[in-house]
């Protein structure tokens, strides 16, 4: 029995140990996106290298030119701005204010993507007014 | 008269459980398919919310509990926790798969990806490589004692994970959105109506897997019996016609 507590006791300190050193790790290493104010401490660190950025899409920054499928727009941490330009159309539930992760690489100060992820909050809401039922039913017809 | 087969034989309130499971899986369906509003960003898209979420839920708890049984099988050598642990990683793996599956299809016209490797999703696939190894570990060893012990410690492997899966949104930066129902019940950020739902399909997924367990647990005694009374030598395995034995 005393031996069994002893393995248990080990068994579990080793487990702990490990945790937290693959909390520091993931922690440290495992930054999934960069912050715009980041980018801007110490650009030769990334440069030209491709790199994930983070933040909120600023507000009425967005712009969609249909004919040659460009988006441009602006992507903030609060404190440090950059323009974004991406080839292709915006995903749904993009907007401004909204959070995304784009993925490409900086020409001089434009960001140039060719990944737009939204990262939307945790809340959710319904939406206003009462549902349908009668549109419901029509629709499932 | 005694019936030599009465315990092995399927009680019959298994499948009046699973009658019962039915009607209560059609409700969950409706609720989230038709009686839940929609969301104010998502519209219809949070529909697969209720799947995505309860059945990532029901497999950390199956996980956990693999890794639970597993422990009590290191602990006190009971052949009973050994099976109840892998009935539990059996589902652990499956739901664990789904949680892939529909967070895939529910991240594509969200998040505008089927996958990326930040740490919430990175550590998933961690999960389930580790369930599928525990199954290759199971498959590879013959000795029960060996292989229970051996498979004990990669449940309990994958189990220690959970912790920063489960809060791996909260901890690191990544694009899986943070937890909206905080189990310390610090806050909710999530509609009433939409809460209910998720918790009704959260219970149905529940007793999918508390089925589903029973059933494993009990065919997993069986092996176990047949297992025993193979290396006895009380029963003889004869082979098929034509099968040569080396």
């Amino acid at each position: 029995m005393k031996r069994k507590w002893g393995y248990a006791v080990a068994g579990v300190a080793v487990l702990v140990i490990a945790g937290a050193m693959i909390y520091q790790a993931l922690a440290t290493s495992l930054v999934y996106f960069v912050l715009p104010n980041e980018y801007a401490a110490e650009p030769e660190r990334y440069d030209a290298r491709r790199l994930r950025l983070g933040g909120i899409v600023a507000d009425q920054s967005v712009a969609f030119d249909e004919s040659d499928l460009r988006l441009t727009f602006l992507v903030t941490d609060g404190i440090v701005s950059f323009p974004v330009s991406h080839f292709g159309a915006p995903p749904d539930l993009f907007e401004e204010n909204v959070g995304v992760v784009i993925e490409g690489h900086f020409e001089g100060e434009v960001f140039m993507s060719d990944n737009v992820l939204v990262r939307h909050s945790e809340v959710y809401e319904a939406e206003e007014g009462v549902i349908d039922v009668e549109a419901l039913r029509e629709s499932l017809k | 008269m005694t019936d030599a087969t009465a315990p092995l034989r399927r009680p019959r309130w298994m499948t009046i459980y699973w009658v019962a499971v039915g009607p209560m899986f059609a409700i969950a369906a409706y609720l989230g398919l038709v009686a839940s509003p929609r969301d104010v960003n998502q519209g219809d898209l949070i529909r697969i919310m209720y799947a995505h979420v309860s059945v990532a839920w029901i497999g950390f708890v199956a996980v956990g509990l693999t890794a639970l049984f597993g422990a009590l099988y290191l602990w006190r050598g009971k052949r009973g926790d050994d099976v109840r642990s892998a009935a539990s990683a059996e589902m652990g793996l499956l739901f664990s798969a789904l949680t892939i599956v529909g967070g895939m299809t529910y991240s594509k016209p969200t998040l505008n990806t089927f996958w990326t490797w930040d740490a919430k999703l990175t550590l998933t696939a961690i999960m389930v490589a580790l369930m599928v190894g525990y199954f290759v570990v199971r498959g590879l060893i013959d000795d029960p004692v060996r292989r229970g012990r051996v498979s004990a410690v990669v449940a309990i492997v994958a189990a220690a994970s959970l912790p920063f899966n489960y809060l791996a949104a909260e901890w690191f930066r990544t694009l899986h959105p943070a937890k909206s129902v905080a189990l310390d019940g610090s806050g909710v950020t999530m509609d009433g109506t939409m809460l209910g739902v998720l918790l009704f399909t959260t219970v149905v997924a529940g007793l999918i897997y508390l089925g589903f367990m029973l059933e494993r647990v009990r065919l997993g005694r069986i092996e176990a019996e047949l297992e025993e009374a193979r290396t006895r030598g009380a029963v003889r395995t004869v082979a098929p016609e034509g099968v040569v034995r080396v």
